[in-house]
């Protein structure tokens, strides 16, 4: 393709620092040196290169340093200020590799949430962004409140179950819950960000460390996608949490799944972008009715056509919905609520909108769409994953619930 | 709703085998597959699960056998009036467990249809290649290898195209054909099958249908080299690799039928390749409605079963009307196959039957990549779960959609017929 991906999708550049335009040149280059280079082989030796590849992007370039604060020698993009920078980097990174935008997201979100309600845990964010300076590679798991079981009933987070409970204790407090599923990451997570329950069924946020004893892992899950990220169900049993590690503040909860939704509609962007440069090869190079290019034939170009729509409307409301998150003068501001509405909403719609790029796209490719060779597939699973995981059970239910509830002042959905 | 039996279909329909095979074939399939499938995504390159599973249902229980005729030890379904009743059934209840292993033993039948269906039947190569599948109890496979590096759908586009872009040449020397020419893709290659049906051409670049040849090539003649499986998104069970044939000597009387009639019974293979489709897809969809049922029913949201939440049920209600509807479609598209000798159906050359059964294909694929995605989205963080099966079905399906030429071709065969385009 001889046009950019800039030129044809546009960014907010102007509103962009030179930093933030450094740091996002930087991971292009990684993400082309490093992965879409060398796919082939990265596809092949996915589980050693994953880990190779993620450690350049996160330690030697220091991408986990992003959201860290400046103080203690991070980047200091934890801050609202700097969400729209950090979700084109994850675009960059999720044009790579999706589990690799997944595993910085966590990060982000982590440091986002922990910086935000960092009052009287002025010890814990040292400690844990000191960990996290750490040379190792750090993977941060979160508990999503979901599905509940039948005949179990559970404290809800707008419809949701929250799986895990916190009690009480002189010293701090414990969190229980049997066979939790996490959103990803749970078999090796070096801490969870877990969304629980106070003893009043209201949601909070409990940040545990894996090692803590009372942390039990279930066998390896097998996924469709995300497949670097190994998942398991857990139990915490009367896992100890101190005081400071339980996020009780009500914002907690909303905000997490603001980021969330923002950050992965960044990474799924990503994986849609780079599926729309494989997609515009296939469609340059590949000849049917004997020797028609592809994309000259009417009706494949109208697929086409569709599938840029649907990546080029994802990216400009990634963009709006980053712009809403912002602090900014310009901004109609929203307050928590509805920020979570927008979020919600937005990132759904992302991620169904990347979806049908990919799946259409792939209607193009023939079986070359469905081999591992051509990566095409490859990004279809893994935003699939991210869909099905983000928008919660019930096929984007509780989403539509969601926007009810805020647009028509819904009281028992 | 009891059982998912109950999706509806005409019962008149159903070919006089239906109770008794599905008795059968059920008991195997949920004691040899149900509880390996989700091991055979793994096993994608080896087989060593999934090889003895075929080796049940097409050797012991002797499904490879069902075309040939009973002189020959087959079961004599080819000559039947409800052979595609009977391979939609078949096809169904293996896509339930898995479409790759269903896919794997319908393209075995594909071939071989090419000198078995009236009005093109070759009774030499029957009792040539009756034997090989017959006389064994272990799992024999053939493939029909007409895609192509440069492009399967134009090969598959006969109605336009009739053969011209077809690159594997036929030459004859004597009594011979030999036979040079790259294919791949094809269902049981990646070194499975033991015999080939090779579209080819006798005269490079023509558009004359006398110059496309159906030819046997044995997988073990000299001058055949096979590559080993590409790695899928899905369909483990199916190998699909590279063939090349390089100076490949068979008997002259390998031709299936000879100049213009190779075409015609070759053009019979898609709308049979069709319906086994839409079979496998509602198969896989009905399985999808099983594992759905049980997760909305035992999961909750408000701290109710999710199946008694009106925004859900909305949507699951909507997935089981689909796929009663699609099974309709489906038995309806097998029933346009075997009306094709009756006084009131049509020759499966047909330009309407290809254009009414690529539709019900395409429209029951594009219903089945939707509701199983959105089935996926239903289970949420368990969507992506290999235990819960869905997933394995949503991957393996897409496939569906896209072989066989194409979503595309698909559309324009159907706008061919419906609107009488004469260019597309
Ligand atoms: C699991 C699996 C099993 C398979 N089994 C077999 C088998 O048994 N035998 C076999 O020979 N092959 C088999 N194939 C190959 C498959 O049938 C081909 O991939 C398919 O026919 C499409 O061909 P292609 O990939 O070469 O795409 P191309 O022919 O290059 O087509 C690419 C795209 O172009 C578009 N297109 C094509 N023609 C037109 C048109 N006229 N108008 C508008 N758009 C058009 C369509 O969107 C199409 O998807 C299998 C593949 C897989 C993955
Ligand atoms: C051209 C025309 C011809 C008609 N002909 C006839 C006729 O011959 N005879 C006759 O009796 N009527 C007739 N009607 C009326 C028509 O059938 C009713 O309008 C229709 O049944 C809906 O009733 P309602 O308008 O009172 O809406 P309501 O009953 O008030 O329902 C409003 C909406 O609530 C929602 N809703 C209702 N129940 C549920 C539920 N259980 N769960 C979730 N959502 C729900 C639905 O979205 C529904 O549309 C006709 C109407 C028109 C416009």
């Amino acid at each position: 393709m001889n046009r950019s991906l800039d030129y044809l999708f546009g960014t907010a550049v102007g509103d962009r620092g030179e930093d933030a335009q450094g740091v996002i040149s930087l991971v292009r280059q990684w993400a082309e040196k490093e992965v879409i280079g060398n796919r082939l082989d990265y596809q092949r030796n996915y589980a050693v290169l994953f880990e190779e590849k993620a450690r350049v992007l996160a330690l030697s370039m220091g991408l986990q340093r992003l959201a860290l604060p400046e103080d203690q020698g991070g980047f200091g993009w934890h801050d609202p200020g700097h969400v729209a920078d950090v979700a084109a980097v994850l675009s960059e990174v999720g044009r790579a590799d999706s589990s690799t935008g997944v595993l910085l997201t966590m990060n982000y979100a982590l440091f986002s949430i922990l910086t935000r309600f960092s009052e009287g845990r002025e010890g814990l964010v040292e400690a844990m962004t000191a960990s996290y300076l750490d040379d190792g590679l750090k993977i941060t798991s979160c508990v999503l409140p979901g599905p509940g079981s039948a005949g179990r009933e559970t404290p809800l987070y707008k419809g949701r179950s929250i799986p895990a409970l916190v009690e009480s204790r002189d010293s701090g407090s414990t969190l229980s819950g049997a066979n939790i599923r996490p959103f990803a990451a749970g078999l090796r997570a070096d801490l969870f960000l877990a969304v629980c329950a106070d003893e009043k069924g209201r949601p909070c946020i409990a940040l545990v460390p894996g090692d803590k004893p009372g942390i039990q892992r279930g066998r390896e899950v097998l996924t469709t996608g995300l497949n670097a990220l190994a998942n398991a169900d857990i139990s915490f049993v009367e896992t100890e949490i101190t005081r400071e590690s339980l996020i009780q503040e009500p914002e907690a909860v909303p905000m997490l799944f603001t980021l969330l939704n923002l950050f992965l509609g960044g990474v799924s962007l990503g994986a849609g972008m780079n599926f729309f440069e494989i997609l515009g090869d296939w469609s340059h190079s590949r000849v049917i009715r004997g020797s028609t290019p592809l994309k000259e034939n009417p009706l494949c170009a109208s697929v086409l056509a569709d599938v840029a729509e649907d990546i080029a409307c994802s990216r400009l409301l990634l963009e709006d919905l980053a712009r809403l998150v912002s602090p900014s003068p310009r901004a109609w501001s929203l307050d928590t609520e509805g920020l979570y509405t927008y979020a919600v909403m937005i990132g759904a719609r992302i991620q169904k909108g990347i979806m049908r790029a990919i799946n259409r796209g792939m209607e193009l490719m023939g079986s070359a769409g469905y081999a591992k060779e051509w990566h095409a597939e490859k990004h279809w699973r893994d935003v699939k994953t991210i869909q099905s995981l983000l928008c919660g059970v019930g096929a984007a239910a509780p989403v539509k619930m969601d926007t009810a509830r805020f647009f028509y002042d819904c009281k028992e959905i | 709703m009891d059982h998912f039996d109950e999706f509806s279909r005409p019962l008149e329909y159903l070919s006089p085998l239906d109770k008794h095979l599905r008795t059968v074939l059920r008991t195997y399939i949920e004691q040899e597959i149900m509880p390996l499938r989700r091991r055979y995504d793994e096993d994608w390159k080896e087989h060593t699960l999934i090889e003895p599973a075929f080796d049940k249902i097409m050797g012991e229980l002797g499904l490879q056998k069902a075309l040939f005729p009973q002189e020959y030890g087959g079961w004599g379904l080819a000559g039947s009036d409800y052979i595609f009743r009977f391979a939609y059934q078949l096809c169904e209840e293996l896509g339930r467990a898995d479409t790759g292993m269903a896919v794997a033993l319908a393209v075995t039948f594909w071939p071989l249809l090419v000198i078995h269906l009236e009005p093109y039947v070759n009774e030499r190569l029957i009792a040539e290649f009756a034997p090989m599948f017959c006389s064994t109890n272990k799992a024999v496979f053939a493939a029909n290898a007409m895609t192509e590096p440069q492009g399967g759908s134009d090969i598959e586009n006969m109605g336009l195209l009739k053969g011209r872009t077809i690159r594997t040449t036929a030459r004859q020397e004597g009594d011979q054909w030999v036979i040079n020419g790259h294919k791949l893709w094809p269902t049981n290659s990646g070194g499975t099958a033991r015999l080939f049906g090779v579209p080819c051409t006798t005269r490079p670049g023509s558009a004359d249908i006398d110059d496309f040849a159906f030819i046997y090539v044995p997988a073990d003649a000299k001058g055949v080299t096979q590559g080993g499986p590409y790695e899928k998104a899905g369909m483990a069970a199916d190998k699909n690799g590279d063939i090349w044939f390089d100076d490949v000597r068979v008997p002259a009387w390998y031709r299936a039928h000879g100049p213009g009639r190779d075409a015609g019974a070759f053009y019979q293979l898609i709308s049979f390749g069709q319906v086994a489709s839409t079979a496998f897809l509602t198969g896989a969809m009905m399985n999808m409605y099983e594992r759905l049922y049980e997760f909305v029913s035992t999961r909750t949201y408000r701290n109710r079963p999710l199946k008694e939440n009106e925004a859900v049920a909305g949507i699951i209600g909507r997935i089981a009307g689909d796929i009663d509807i699609c099974r309709i479609l489906g038995h309806e598209a097998a029933m346009m196959g075997d009306r094709r000798n009756k006084p009131y159906g049509l020759p499966l050359v047909s330009e309407e039957l290809v254009g009414k059964i690529r539709n019900i294909k395409d429209f029951v694929s594009d219903r089945a990549v939707e509701n199983l995605g959105k089935a996926m989205d239903v289970l949420g963080c368990y969507g992506p779960d290999r235990d819960w099966d869905i997933e394995k079905h949503w991957r393996d399906i897409k496939i569906i959609q896209l072989w066989m030429g194409g979503k595309q071709l698909c559309q324009m065969e159907s706008a061919r017929y419906f609107f009488n385009c004469e260019t597309l």
